[in-house]
């Protein structure tokens, strides 16, 4: 179903086609993680479609660092709470964590939250290895601009499985799923770079 | 456009549409069309269940539904709920006040007079269960005849518009705990599944569309010694509730309409006070959609089972909320008894394997005395 | 109730895929958490579907969550298109998914929704299984409530059902377990993968497709994510076997249509047959059968 030519891309992502397709693309992310899908080809950005794509009334979300504008939480429906609570938490990935996300319990680990992060570059930059469900073998990765920081506390926060917090990694086009599954080392002995 | 061609399956699910039909239509030249407006009202009772079944105040539609269905109201108040399941929701009504509600029944066993008075309304409960062949061959004549006398002597001018509730009265003589008048969300059970423990508004809302058989034998168990609620009803109620909705412009509450709607509450044997007060009695709440006293009575003293249940730990399967809860809605139910019709051969080619092998294990384990394997 | 009241003709249009867009997006949280959590049964709200509860309300509510007009469905009951629930099924998804083309051929498809089999033809990256789910949890032979079975599935505590197992074994000589068989995702969580045969359980072991299970009336989710182990319980001295097709002589049956001995076949009592003497094997999977006739034929062609 093509989108009418008069939808301005600022509407696409609030459209049921345009979910249903980007749903699709976070689903094989989380499916195969560490492989880099494209989500953006018409001026929306990543994380407008994402959040438009996943999240409603029914959710709860976290924006401390206000990375959304007024519109776009609007639109989402989304009750606003803190990053403790939020099922879905918005973070810069440039800086360093500021809270700790919900990381479920023994009964109930699906109220782990997820944390959207945006970053400079998916595809290029620090390389990353990645091992686990969804990974025949390994998978490389590579990002720019994700403080590193970010993966020593998401060892932390994922150390006792079930409880943990998924997180997707978004440029302004690509995504990338890390469920808490997914065993991340760095290559060699490279350091983050911005 | 690729679609899947039709085959032996596909035309044996038509023929089956064909034959339902013939014979909703078997009368033939002789028969007339069932009107809605008739299996609303002439048969009131059966619409009232498929309304609070189905959970969605419609009449009409449930009569639809009836009719559709062929009287199945495990059918019809499926088909009712999966009509509500995809209507948009425009907005959650803030709480109703069921003392406003235009009352046509109103009992308590609790005392033998309340402030406004024992009304008993339209009930069979002291009718006798004769059968009146008189409505065997009812000419229409007959039936209108009826229909205008009822309200012809009727002193109209009497009676109050909303009556008090007698739970207040034993309110305010502290034999009951005070109202909670602290709104708190309600629990949605038709965008939330229950993960026990639930709140007490997960139970009352799954009891209000529960099916009336399920929850009346559960309760029956209760009554019977599998619980000691030991129910007195406070108060019975039928009647229209005003049903107040914030106006879209001035946001002030305004009448949009009514339900038809039964209430039950119910007191139950006293406990300790939670703060340490004098013993209170404790209550059990039921309601439903439209005309269903059975299912609000029943409803009053599982809501009062579960309480007990939830806080100390259920007893018996009617104080059980798992037991309960899991057990009651007929949708749920009926759809997983009819799905033992559905095929089930590659399921059934991987037990009969399992016997044979099992079977043959025994066999050979066998000594030589001849015995019989296991049937 | 207004005597003049008229009931509107015209219904309200269904959105594509019939369910609203709160419920496919509910769904879709459900689902990430679900691929996050390997075989964690994810809890969901569930709307009625307009055919009965056990009827695969469970798997349709994720297709219909899923499918997009890019997809090519196939619906398969016993391994059948052409099995009365499944046809049912199709049209629905049909009907409510105008420009979504459906299909019998495994290959051509990218969504496949299937009761009580996986398609013999190994899937690959780029379609999704969805299975129909009437139990979700394989912990249900050991414990009916529904809250204690959370806490052991949190703390990976199945010893109960291990000793269900053992118990079989020890009276039986044989794990009596005959379709829905526990396996182990991801050396955490058991799960019952729904009532496929033990033939078909390998086949959740590192496949290339994503496969979801969803349960309607039991308001689950879970999931088996791709490459990812999926380890049926066994005992170190009792191996796990599948489904036993050979014949008193100790050969493997064939399908009468096809000849595969490669695939799980359909015991068929014929109507000549009163004392089942004279029973045929075929394969349960259409589509593979009729792949394999296909095959047979163009390769006797070439002969020719």
């Amino acid at each position: 179903m093509a989108l009418p030519d008069s939808l301005s891309h600022d509407m696409q992502a609030w459209t049921a086609s345009s979910q249903q397709h980007i749903f699709r693309q976070l689903m094989r992310a989380f499916s195969y993680p560490g492989r880099i899908e494209t989500l953006a080809t018409s001026g929306a950005h990543a994380l407008t479609l994402t959040l438009a794509a996943l999240i409603d009334r029914g959710s709860s979300l976290a924006d401390p660092q206000n990375l959304l504008d007024d519109l776009t939480r609007q639109r989402l429906q989304t009750p606003l709470t803190v990053p403790e609570r939020a099922h879905f938490v918005v973070a810069d990935g440039t800086r360093p964590p500021a809270f700790t996300p919900a990381l479920g319990s023994l009964e109930s680990p699906e109220h782990g939250a997820t944390i959207v992060l945006t970053v400079v570059a998916l595809g290029v930059g620090t390389d990353c290895r990645l091992e686990g469900p969804g990974i025949a073998g390994s998978q490389s990765l590579a990002v720019t601009g994700l403080e590193p920081s970010w993966l020593e506390q998401r060892r932390s926060w994922n150390s006792a499985f079930p409880l943990g917090v998924d997180i997707i990694l978004l440029d302004t086009i690509h995504a990338v799923a890390l469920p808490r599954t997914t065993r991340i080392t760095l290559k060699g002995t490279q350091s983050w770079a911005t | 456009m690729g679609y899947v061609a039709i085959r032996g399956g596909g035309r044996a699910i038509e023929g089956s549409h064909a034959a339902v039909e013939n014979l909703r239509t078997a009368e033939g030249e002789s028969g007339t069309p069932l009107s809605l407006a008739s299996i609303e009202h002439q048969l009131r009772l059966l619409t009232s269940r498929i309304l609070s079944e189905g959970g969605l105040y419609h009449p009409r539609l449930a009569a639809l539904a009836l009719k559709q269905m062929q009287g199945d109201t495990l059918e019809a108040a499926f088909a009712l709920r999966a009509y509500r399941s995809t209507k948009p929701r425009l907005l959650e009504t803030p709480l109703q006040d069921t003392s406003k509600m235009r009352l046509i029944r109103r009992i308590s066993s609790a005392f033998k007079e309340i402030p406004g008075g024992q009304m008993l309304g339209p009930t069979f409960d002291y009718a006798l269960r004769l059968m009146r062949l008189d409505l065997a061959n009812e000419s229409p004549e007959a039936f209108r005849k009826v229909a205008g006398s009822f309200l012809q002597n009727a002193a109209v001018e009497d009676l109050p518009d909303s009556f008090p509730k007698v739970l207040d009265a034993l309110r305010n003589e502290g034999l009951l705990p005070p109202l909670n008048t602290t709104a708190r969300q309600a629990f949605d059970i038709t965008r939330e599944p229950l993960v026990f423990p639930v709140p007490r508004s997960a139970a009352l809302a799954t009891m209000a569309r529960a099916e009336t058989g399920s929850l009346l034998a559960i309760a029956y168990s209760n009554m019977r010694g599998y619980g000691d609620v030991h129910p007195t009803i406070a108060e019975l109620r039928v009647g229209y509730l005003p049903v107040m909705l914030p106006h879209p412009v001035t946001g002030e509450l305004t009448e949009a309409g009514e339900v038809l709607m039964t209430e039950c509450e119910v007191v139950a044997m006293y406990e300790g006070n939670a703060n340490d007060g004098p013993p209170v009695f404790t209550l059990g709440y039921g309601a439903c959609f439209g005309h269903n006293e059975v299912k609000a009575i029943s409803m009053a003293i599982l809501d009062r089972a579960l309480q007990k249940g939830m806080r100390d730990g259920p007893a018996n399967p009617s104080e059980d909320p798992e037991f309960v809860l899991l057990h009651v809605d007929g949708v749920d139910s009926m759809g997983f008894a009819s799905h033992y019709k559905m095929p089930h051969y590659v399921t059934f080619q991987s037990d009969m394997d399992r016997l044979r092998t099992t079977q043959k294990k025994n066999l050979a384990s066998q000594t030589t005395t001849a015995t019989r394997a296991p049937a | 109730m207004n005597s003049e009241y008229e009931l509107p003709q015209d219904e309200a249009a269904y959105s594509f895929g019939f369910l609203d867009e709160y419920a496919k997006r509910e769904i879709r949280r459900c689902v990430l958490k679900a691929i996050s959590i390997p075989g964690y049964q994810t809890p969901y709200a569930s709307r009625e579907m307009p055919m009965g509860r056990g009827f695969g309300t469970g798997g349709l509510q994720l297709t219909l969550a899923l499918i997009g007009p890019a997809d090519t469905v196939k619906v398969i009951d016993q391994g059948a298109d052409d099995s009365v629930n499944a046809v049912s099924l199709r049209k629905f998804i049909e009907q409510t998914c105008p420009s979504v083309d459906s299909t019998e051929r495994t290959a051509e498809a990218t969504l496949i929704q299937s009761r009580h089999r996986i398609p013999e033809l190994p899937l690959e990256e780029a379609q999704v299984l969805v299975l129909q789910v009437p139990y979700p949890d394989a912990l249900v032979v050991v414990e009916p409530s529904e809250a204690r079975r959370k806490i052991m599935h949190g703390e990976g505590d199945y010893s109960r059902l291990l000793t269900k197992l053992y118990e079989d074994i020890v009276q039986f000589k044989e794990i009596t377990i005959s379709h829905r068989y526990p396996t182990r995702i991801n050396g955490h969580y058991v799960i019952d993968p729904s009532p496929i045969p033990r033939y078909d359980v390998p086949q959740l072991h590192h496949s290339k497709a994503l496969v979801l299970l969803g349960a309607g009336r039991e308001k689950k989710i879970y999931a088996v994510p791709p490459y990812c182990n999926a380890e049926p319980l066994v005992f170190d001295d009792v191996p796990f076997r599948t489904e036993d097709f050979t014949d008193a002589k100790g050969q493997r049956r064939a399908c009468h249509r096809c000849g595969a001995t490669n695939s799980f076949l359909d015991e068929i009592i014929g109507d000549d047959d009163a004392q089942g003497l004279d029973k045929t094997w075929q394969c349960s999977d259409a589509d593979f059968c009729r792949g394999q006739r296909e095959s047979s034929r163009v390769m006797a062609a070439q002969l020719a």
